[in-house]
């Protein structure tokens, strides 16, 4: 009983942390070109840290990234595997070492990030609900999950 | 128990260390293989625990290259894991496939198979996800690492084990040494050199004296002390044994009497010297020599010995006997031998000279049956001979035989007479006369008193015994040598014959009595044969006997009274007692047919007695009733003077208020006959006290005018046989008229008995004789018709009977 309650509190904790300090909501989002319509939590997952290096229309994936430090990016991962920025960077840092895979681009800025996507067709990111445009689809939002 | 000489078996400290050694060894290999196991299992635990750690430091990349599936990741994992020593082969597997296989070279088959058996199996979480698997790592540990830390363990506990055990033994075998085989070696020297008798014991030396082999030593010198105290107990025991030995061997060698022991077929083992000269044995075999049989010597009966030694050894008892032994000088001894069984079927025995007891006894035994006047058998030796002459007819060997009772008629009166000494030759001469009838078989013997007895045996029928009878009777019947006086005395032999006249001794005793009794009652001078009428008349008389006690207490006597008329006086003045009895069965039974037997049985005491209380009650009654009148008693000669003493006399009339002179005793002349001085007193007392006596059946007897004077007697009666043939003949007439004039000379009344008739009367009258008795005038009445015939006996003395 200990052992599921444990699991069960931490998730509820992660979920009131952002939603107290995050009230702007992210999403993720895709060209709208890539032939995908919407993602599901793992698949964005996969994406994001390397396991699947295509979309599920076989366009070859290409994430990115906001930039280090910024709020969005470590709400991004918090919410996704509940993992601090360290913990990702030190993910990466092992994967790299064997150069098969490479971490997603990291952008200058959500103008930049949605810039990056509505261009490239392949390409996946994230960013506030508030700073969309509609040259980007959402393909998976958090809020949606609840 | 055994025990092995020292040196040959196996010593103490051998077998203790063989057994500490083997024993040891064993539990060293169950501990090793032990130790082995448990080192082999918690070896392999802690591989696969170490291991399992070693995969919990690269879980985190491998999780990361599980989940991306990079396999340079994964192999660069693999080799790092194979860097481990323990690890022999690695395999990191995602979900699609292998990511990366790596083993350590120069690994054989068979060891990678061994090794896979041990294999660790980790499965791999996706980093962000724990519920997700994404692949998992197998890890081969290698076996021989295991194996290497086990060896290594149980030769360390193997090296320790060693040491152990060289230690423990070396301990034990020093202790032992020193504690245990050392001492007892010790003691051992000790006890070899030790002499006890000396007073040597164990010194305790180096030995703990509160442990065993201290308490040990303490027992050995406890034992020989003990043994020691034995032995001088058993020394001083040996010096009075020899001692004892000594004097009883003296006692032995000294005794007067015999003593030997023999074996059960009289063979002598040891006898003393006394035995030699009992036994008369050559004076050349030595007191110790064996082989003279008890068998072999003179006995005179040579069965006795065998039979004795056989019983004593057999039925394990003492046994004396008195053994006749042939003397050299041809005449015999009496050895008394007594034997007592000894074991081993052996007797001592005890031999004394016992002739000259054994003579003293025969001639006891011979005096106890002879009598000592005659040499003749007595009465005891009379009955033993009756005895076995009875048995041998009973056991066949003859017919039967006779048996005589011989009675001097009238010795008693003899030996009154003459006195004792010529008693004495008379019954001498007697015994051999009755000898010299005899055969030598037959046998003589007196019974006492002048009474012999015969018994002729073979003799079984009457005219055989007749005619011996006669024989004695008529050479008993010649004339006696009485001091020069010949004497004459007759002979009465009563003689019965076995077993006709009584199968026992008792019946044939008292049969021949009978016969006996019957000669003499014939008139003696004869013999008599017993018949069973005889004991007929006997069983009569004893009959008669219990009747007349009976008849005292069922108050079956009458006394009846026969009136005594006083012709002068013309009058009855008195009456004669009749005694009378009324038998319950056999009725009236006059006084002739039981008086007799009354006074031979002393019965006659009692009677009288009660006669003399009825006369009383008589003679009270009529001196109440104004009647002048006496009542006369017939006294019995067995009555005088015990039998009635005087003072019971006074003392009944006293009683009753009786005059004494209204009693009058009659006795008979046989009664002065008897004992002259007493009978004499008693009279004069009686007459003395006031009674009166009368001499009654006057004429029958002797009738000697010296007794009228010598007693004082009142009146006489003429006996009634006189006055019966008064009327016919002269003599008696004669005499009646000399006894009434003589009376009358001495101042005696005259009573006159049985007068009949008017005639007889007549004829008394004219003679002087004034009182008269008989059943002229009354027969005996009772008394209840005594008035009646008395008044009658008046009426008849008036004028117109006269």
């Amino acid at each position: 009983m200990a052992r599921r309650l444990l699991p069960l509190l931490l998730c509820l904790g992660a979920l009131l942390l952002p939603a107290r300090e995050c009230l702007a909501e992210l999403v993720v989002i895709a060209n709208a070109k890539s032939g995908v319509e919407r993602l599901g939590r793992e698949e964005v997952v996969n994406i994001f840290l390397g396991r699947f290096r295509q979309l599920p229309s076989g366009m070859t994936a290409l994430p990115a990234d906001l930039p280090a430090g910024s709020a969005e990016k470590e709400a991004f991962y918090r919410l996704l595997v509940n993992k601090d920025l360290a913990d990702i960077n030190a993910y990466w840092a092992r994967l790299v070492f064997s150069g098969r895979t490479s971490p997603p681009r990291q952008m200058r800025g959500e103008a930049d990030l949605l810039r990056f996507v509505s261009e490239t067709p392949g390409a996946v990111g994230y960013l506030e609900r508030a700073h969309l445009d509609s040259r980007v689809r959402v393909v998976f939002e958090f809020s949606a999950e609840r | 128990m055994k025990t092995l000489p020292l040196g040959k078996g196996h010593s103490i400290l051998y077998i203790a260390a063989v057994a500490v050694v083997s024993s040891a060894i064993g539990v060293g290999l169950i501990f090793i293989g032990i130790t082995a196991w448990v080192t082999h299992e918690r070896a392999q635990q802690q591989t696969s625990q170490r291991l399992g750690e070693l995969l919990g430091t690269v879980e985190s990349t491998a999780s990361i290259a599980c989940f991306v599936e990079d396999q340079a990741l994964a192999r660069e994992l693999a080799r790092g894991l194979l860097k481990n020593s323990e690890a022999l082969a690695v395999v990191i597997r995602s979900n699609s496939g292998e990511l990366a296989s790596a083993r350590r070279s120069g690994v054989g088959e068979i060891a990678l198979a061994r090794a896979a058996e041990a294999r660790i199996r980790r499965p791999i979480v996706s980093p962000f996800n724990s519920a997700l698997t994404v692949g998992e790592i197998l890890l081969d540990p290698d076996p021989e690492a295991v194996e290497r830390t086990v060896i290594e363990e149980v030769r360390f506990i193997g090296i320790l084990l060693w040491l152990l055990l060289a230690a423990l033994v070396s301990v034990i075998a020093f202790v032992m040494l020193r504690q245990i085989v050392r001492p007892i070696q010790g003691l051992s020297l000790q006890l070899h050199r030790m002499d006890a008798a000396a007073g040597d014991r164990l010194a305790i030396g180096r030995v703990d004296p509160g442990a065993e082999l201290g308490g040990l030593v303490a027992d050995v010198n406890a034992l020989a002390d003990q043994l020691v105290a034995s032995l001088d107990d058993e020394r001083k025991l040996r010096i009075q044994r020899e001692f004892d030995e000594k004097k009883y061997r003296a006692i032995f060698d000294n005794a007067e009497t015999g003593i030997f022991i023999a074996r059960r077929d009289g063979v002598v083992e040891s006898r003393n010297p006394a035995l030699a000269r009992l036994f008369e044995l050559p004076a050349y075999l030595s007191v110790d020599s064996a082989g003279i049989s008890l068998l072999t010597l003179p006995w005179q009966q040579p069965s006795s010995l065998p039979e004795l030694l056989a019983r004593c050894v057999d039925e394990n008892l003492t046994l004396a006997a008195d053994l006749e032994f042939l003397h050299g000088d041809g005449n015999t001894r009496w050895l008394n031998v007594v034997l007592s069984p000894i074991g081993d079927e052996r007797v001592q025995g005890v031999v004394s000279n016992v002739t000259e007891r054994r003579q003293a006894e025969d001639s006891a035994r011979h005096q106890a049956v002879t009598d000592p006047l005659t040499g003749i058998a007595n009465r005891p030796g009379l009955e033993q001979q009756l005895q076995a002459e009875m048995q041998h007819c009973t056991s066949g060997s003859e017919n039967g035989f006779a048996f005589l009772l011989i009675d001097l008629d009238g010795f008693k009166r003899i030996n009154d007479a003459l006195g004792l000494p010529v008693g004495d030759s008379i019954l001498k001469a007697a015994s051999s006369r009755i000898l010299s009838c005899l055969k030598d078989s037959d046998i003589v013997a007196r019974m006492g008193g002048d009474e012999f007895a015969a018994i002729l045996p073979r003799i079984d029928d009457e005219a055989l015994a007749a005619s011996v009878g006669e024989r004695i009777v008529r050479a008993l019947r010649r004339s006696y040598d009485g001091h020069g006086t010949p004497i004459q005395l007759g002979a009465s032999i009563g003689i019965t014959l076995f077993p006709g006249d009584g199968a026992d001794l008792p019946t044939l005793l008292r049969n021949a009595e009978l016969a006996l009794d019957r000669a003499k009652a014939s008139g003696g001078g004869r013999f008599s044969f017993f018949d069973p009428a005889m004991a007929e008349t006997a069983e009569r008389r004893r009959t008669l006997e219990t009747d007349m006690q009976l008849a005292l207490r069922r108050n079956e006597f009458k006394l009846f009274l026969q009136p005594v008329v006083d012709l002068s006086g013309k009058r009855v003045v008195g009456a004669e007692a009749l005694i009378r009895w009324q038998h319950h069965e056999k009725g009236l039974i006059v006084p002739d047919a039981f008086i007799p037997l009354a006074e031979e049985t002393g019965l006659i005491v009692d009677i009288g007695l009660w006669c003399l209380e009825e006369a009383c009650l008589r003679l009270a009654e009529w001196q109440r009733e104004g009647r002048d009148l006496y009542l006369s008693l017939n006294i019995s000669a067995r009555q005088i003077p015990e039998g009635l003493p005087p003072a019971v006399v006074l003392d009944a009339v006293r009683r009753h208020g009786v005059d004494a002179s209204r009693l009058v005793l009659e006795i008979t002349e046989g009664v002065l006959l008897a004992d002259v001085g007493r009978s004499q007193s008693w009279l004069r007392e009686l007459r003395e006290s006031g009674f009166r006596i009368y001499l009654d059946d006057f004429g029958t007897g002797y009738s000697s005018l010296s007794y009228l004077k010598r007693f004082p007697v009142d009146t006489v009666k003429i006996d009634k046989s006189f006055i019966r043939d008064l009327n016919r003949n002269e003599n008696d007439r004669a005499l009646v008229e000399a006894i009434i004039a003589m009376a009358r000379s001495l101042r005696l009344q005259v009573v006159a008995e049985g007068v009949e008739d008017a005639e007889q009367l007549a004829q008394l009258r004219q003679m002087g004789c004034n009182y008269i008795q008989g059943y002229h005038f009354s027969m005996p009445v009772c008394s209840a018709d005594f008035a009646a015939a008395a008044e009658s006996i008046a009426r008849s003395f008036l004028p117109e009977n006269a």
